[in-house]
């Protein structure tokens, strides 16, 4: 088990660092200068003025240099400070960060909780009206964009029938019931648009490993069909699958950041966002940063999952068997 | 009961360019209670797909047109599939081909075997447990009670077949059917798996068909032998009387062509010539026509029933012929 | 060997949606950007068939041009990721060992971004425009394209007829051109549809939230951005241009999906 920890663990925390790498070159990289940004059009800005402001924001260093800086300070928790507000930007994002992991967690749960019902009932009889139906939808749910979802939403639930607010936030310390309120409409707008994924690759995982030779024994066995579903089809079709979900959560932590401003959440999405308008370098990269760590890291937890759900992938290159 | 299975004019078809084909054409048998049955073919023959039918574990695209099949006496095709659940496992059981793909390869076998247990008696899991591991020591398992926590991959061919033979006796079935069970071990654990499913057929008084194309392994375990070709009967008898004297071309020949030490080595191995048809291609008359030495006229016109030489069957028409050539020999 | 054509609806869709882009001048009834030709938030009538803006713009013209825009982007986005991630799959392919490993890491990395948030940190440095989105999309799309073209060229250098053609002496950057691009041909084509898709959802969202075309020029983004912000007033505004991105992404992606089916049974029947 260990040795498995580990090669999963550097294989993840490699490419991570190449993700870091490459968010950062391209901030640096790409045309657009933010201390020209700050300034504005608005005075006139003297060669020298401009030198002392990049010296200032340490612009002016070469670039591995920053790239170097940039990194010790973020393994030590600091992130650098906001072009705009003075902020900590570690602070900025530690105090937006509940938010977004909330609206996540509960994405997340929605988008499994309707994948465990639709996927085997897709499975159970491939090529019934049940099976094509949900297969309508998933194709469907796949060309709707969130964002569209979320607005199909908002007319129906907030404008017609006024039953939810569609925009704002409080947080749990101040009111569960607000809360949970306000989370709804974010989530099941979100859930839906990671379902159809989910759906299709459970759904032809399992009708794969329907084939299997170990089903037939199971039937050959006299057990019921729904029984070698759940029992047998099914946890031998999570393996590949967790490893789906863990790349759900990736287009999760991207469509989140659509559906925070969208319905006014203030989560580190939204702050990437109102930051590129800014052009606020230094909190896009720290917000890039711990979205790419977060996504990475879930990815290689679904990995050891993997690896305890079937205790074969623990194994290296061949098995211990027995004569 | 006389029999522990009849089959009656059992047709399966698979789709073809041509419409529906006949992989098994209308065949008809018995085993009758206690005894060994071993069905001989090569591969494509239909031998597997009529194992499966019995079972009926036939899925799509492969159908059953007709057919009865009686086990235990009760007529199985005709039943609702949740009645026919209740027989499986416990009044007809199957062991598959690789013991290693047959397992849930991420459920330990004792879970595999209790939840077998536990379908038909109304024990609690402890004692399913127990049961269990009865079970593997009665299958020669070395110290089932730690084994009875293994996952699959972490045990042997050999000994996974035995967990197999172990699940499909949990039911305490009376007939037993052995799908090509040895094809995937090596020579002499198959030996020791068919020794087991001797002793315990023996012990439990079951009724088995064993499936194989290795002649050598159906005429060391089995009572009887019956060969099919391209979906066919062609032969049935005793295994001493079908070695010493076949009376159908097919098996004539396949015993020909039997490599062991007491051929001649300087000499081409015999083979027959030509090959089995496609299904969606079939000839006139006798299948194995076009491959015969003894073949007339008639064979490429009529099907040769099964018919009767003592307590014999063939479906040739020269099947006297070659019993009374093979007498004087 | 039967061939038998049918017709594909998603690709006459496509067809159909491209064609009417491209003439949108000669379709659209009114000037896309011309004020008052009807009143504001007016809904679908004789008169405005999808119903008028805010500033009383006429929505079908609106609509018409900015499917221009849109399937523009996607279409340059889409090429640019079939060429970048072609190049990328076939060196790796190719030359396997750690060039190889290295590429393909560097894929993986990529993938690893979530994509809104690499639009978002590359539209504010870039600048958004007609020129930076596509590069943007089309960089975002290419890591999957590159994988596809790498497995596919690892296939097919495998392949007997590979094997016995370089055994024979021929250049292995011949048979690229000539024998392994033409069989890896319907991979791609699939690979190009499912692109198109995307990135016709990656500009929408790009544009809804303001990081993609600007006003007053609008793609169906924009004009969804604007929509939305009105939608208190009616709701027909942000509908019709979500109908127009949905119907393109699901004629792209049945498109896609169809001709992988039928390679799939091409390939099973041989």
């Amino acid at each position: 088990m260990g040795r498995f920890l580990f090669r999963r663990a550097t294989s993840s925390l490699s490419v991570l660092a190449l993700s870091v790498v490459l968010v950062f070159m391209s901030i640096r990289i790409l045309p657009g200068d933010p201390v020209l940004a700050k300034l504005g059009a608005a005075t006139e800005v003297t060669p020298a003025a401009l030198k002392a402001l990049r010296e200032e924001a340490g612009l002016n260093r070469p670039l591995l240099v920053q790239l170097f800086s940039w990194i010790t300070h973020a393994l030590h928790g600091d992130l650098g400070v906001s072009y705009f507000s003075q902020f900590k930007v570690t602070q900025l994002v530690t105090e937006r960060i509940p938010v977004t992991l909330e609206l996540t967690f509960f994405i997340i749960l929605i988008a499994v909780i309707f994948s465990l019902i639709l996927a085997p009932l897709s499975a159970l009889r491939p090529g019934s009206i049940v099976d094509r139906v949900i297969g309508y939808f998933t194709s469907f749910g796949l060309s709707v964009p969130g964002f569209v979802i979320g607005i199909i939403f908002i007319l129906i639930f907030s404008l017609k029938l006024q039953w939810l607010p569609s925009r704002g936030f409080t947080p749990i310390s101040e009111s569960v019931f607000e809360n949970l309120k306000l989370m709804i409409l974010p989530s099941i707008t979100g859930g839906l648009t990671a379902t159809p994924y989910l759906v299709r690759y459970l759904r032809a995982s399992m009708l794969e490993i329907k084939q299997s030779p170990f089903v037939r024994t199971a039937e050959g066995k006299g057990l019921s069909n729904i029984r070698i579903l759940f029992r047998h089809i099914l946890p031998n079709s999570l393996v590949p699958t967790l490893t789906m979900l863990g790349l759900i959560v990736g287009y999760t932590l991207s469509g989140v950041v659509v559906i925070e401003y969208m319905f006014g959440l203030p989560g580190i999405g939204s702050l990437a966002i109102e930051s590129s308008f800014k052009r606020d370098y230094s909190v896009i990269q720290g917000v890039a940063l711990t979205i790419i760590s977060f996504f990475i890291f879930t990815t290689f937890v679904f990995d050891v999952l993997c690896g305890i759900v079937d205790p074969r992938l623990q194994l290296a290159k061949g098995s211990q068997g027995e004569p | 009961m006389k029999s522990a299975l009849i089959v009656n004019g059992l047709s399966l078809s698979v789709p073809s360019a041509r419409g529906r084909v006949a992989v098994v054409d209308d065949i008809s048998f018995d085993i009758p209670t206690g005894s060994k049955v071993g069905l001989v073919g090569e591969s494509g023959s239909g031998k597997s797909l009529t194992a499966y039918s019995l079972m009926r574990l036939i899925k799509d695209p492969v159908r059953i047109d007709q057919g009865e099949i009686f086990v235990g006496g009760k007529e199985i095709l005709g039943m609702k599939l949740k009645e026919f659940r209740q027989m499986r496992g416990n009044d007809i059981s199957m062991i598959y081909q690789d013991p290693m793909s047959a397992l849930n390869p991420i459920m330990r076998i004792g879970t595999q075997i209790i939840e077998s247990i536990q379908l038909r008696a109304g024990v609690n899991r402890l004692q399913a447990r127990k049961i269990a591991i009865e079970l593997l020591a009665s299958v020669g398992i070395p110290e089932p009670d730690r084994r009875i926590d293994s996952y699959p991959f972490e045990m042997s061919g050999g000994m996974l077949q035995r967990v197999v033979i172990a699940i499909a006796l949990s039911g305490e079935p009376k007939l037993l059917i052995a799908d090509e069970a040895t094809t995937a071990l090596d020579v002499t654990t198959q030996a020791r798996v068919l020794t087991l499913v001797d002793k315990l057929a023996a012990e439990r008084g079951l009724s088995v068909l064993l499936i194989t194309h290795d002649l050598g392994v159906a005429a060391q375990f089995s009572d009887e032998i019956m060969v099919m070709y391209s979906g066919k009967i062609v032969e049935r008898g005793l295994v001493s009387q079908i070695f010493s004297n076949p009376v159908h071309p097919y098996t004539k020949a396949l015993l020909n062509s039997r490599c062991d030490y007491t051929i001649d080595v300087t000499k081409p191995i015999n083979s027959i010539a030509g090959q089995p048809p496609r299904p969606d291609n079939r000839p006139e008359g006798c299948v194995f026509s076009p491959r015969c030495v003894h073949v007339q006229p008639q064979c490429r016109q009529e099907v040769p029933p099964l018919i009767s030489i003592q307590d014999r069957l063939s479906a040739c028409f020269r099947a006297e012929e070659l019993f009374e050539v093979g007498m004087v020999k | 060997m039967n061939r038998r054509r049918r017709f594909s609806f998603s690709g006459f869709l496509i067809l159909l949606i491209l064609g009417i882009c491209v003439a949108a001048p000669l379709l659209s009834p009114y000037d896309p950007y011309a004020i008052g030709v009807a009143d504001p938030f007016s809904g679908p009538s004789a008169k405005n068939w999808m119903g008028a803006d805010d500033l009383g713009r006429d929505l079908l013209s609106r609509i018409l041009y900015g499917g221009r825009i849109t399937i523009l982007i996607a279409m340059a986005a889409t090429a640019i990721a079939l060429l970048i991630g072609t190049l990328w799959g076939l060196t790796a392919g190719v030359r396997r060992g750690w060039i190889d490993e290295f590429l393909m890491r560097t894929a993986d990395a990529v993938m690893a971004i979530p994509q809104i948030l690499f639009g978002l940190v590359a539209i504010s440095a870039l600048g958004a425009s007609v020129i930076s989105l596509p590069i943007v999309v089309g960089i975002l799309l290419s890591p999957t394209t590159a994988r596809m073209a790498r497995s596919a060229v690892v296939t097919e250098l495998a392949s007997d007829y590979v094997v016995a053609a370089v055994a024979s002496g021929t250049k292995r950057s011949r048979l690229i051109i000539s024998e392994i691009m033409p069989n890896i041909a319907p991979q791609l084509l699939v690979q190009l549809s499912i692109n198109a898709a995307a990135a016709v959802m990656l500009e929408a969202t790009l544009s809804f939230i303001g990081l993609g075309i600007q006003p007053p020029n609008a793609s169906w983004g924009t004009l969804m951005l604007q929509g939305y912000a009105k939608i208190w007033n009616t709701y027909w505004f942000v509908f019709f241009p979500a109908m127009a991105v949905t119907i393109t992404i699901l004629a792209f992606n049945s498109y896609g999906e169809r001709i992988r089916i039928s390679m799939d049974s091409r390939r099973s029947s041989v």
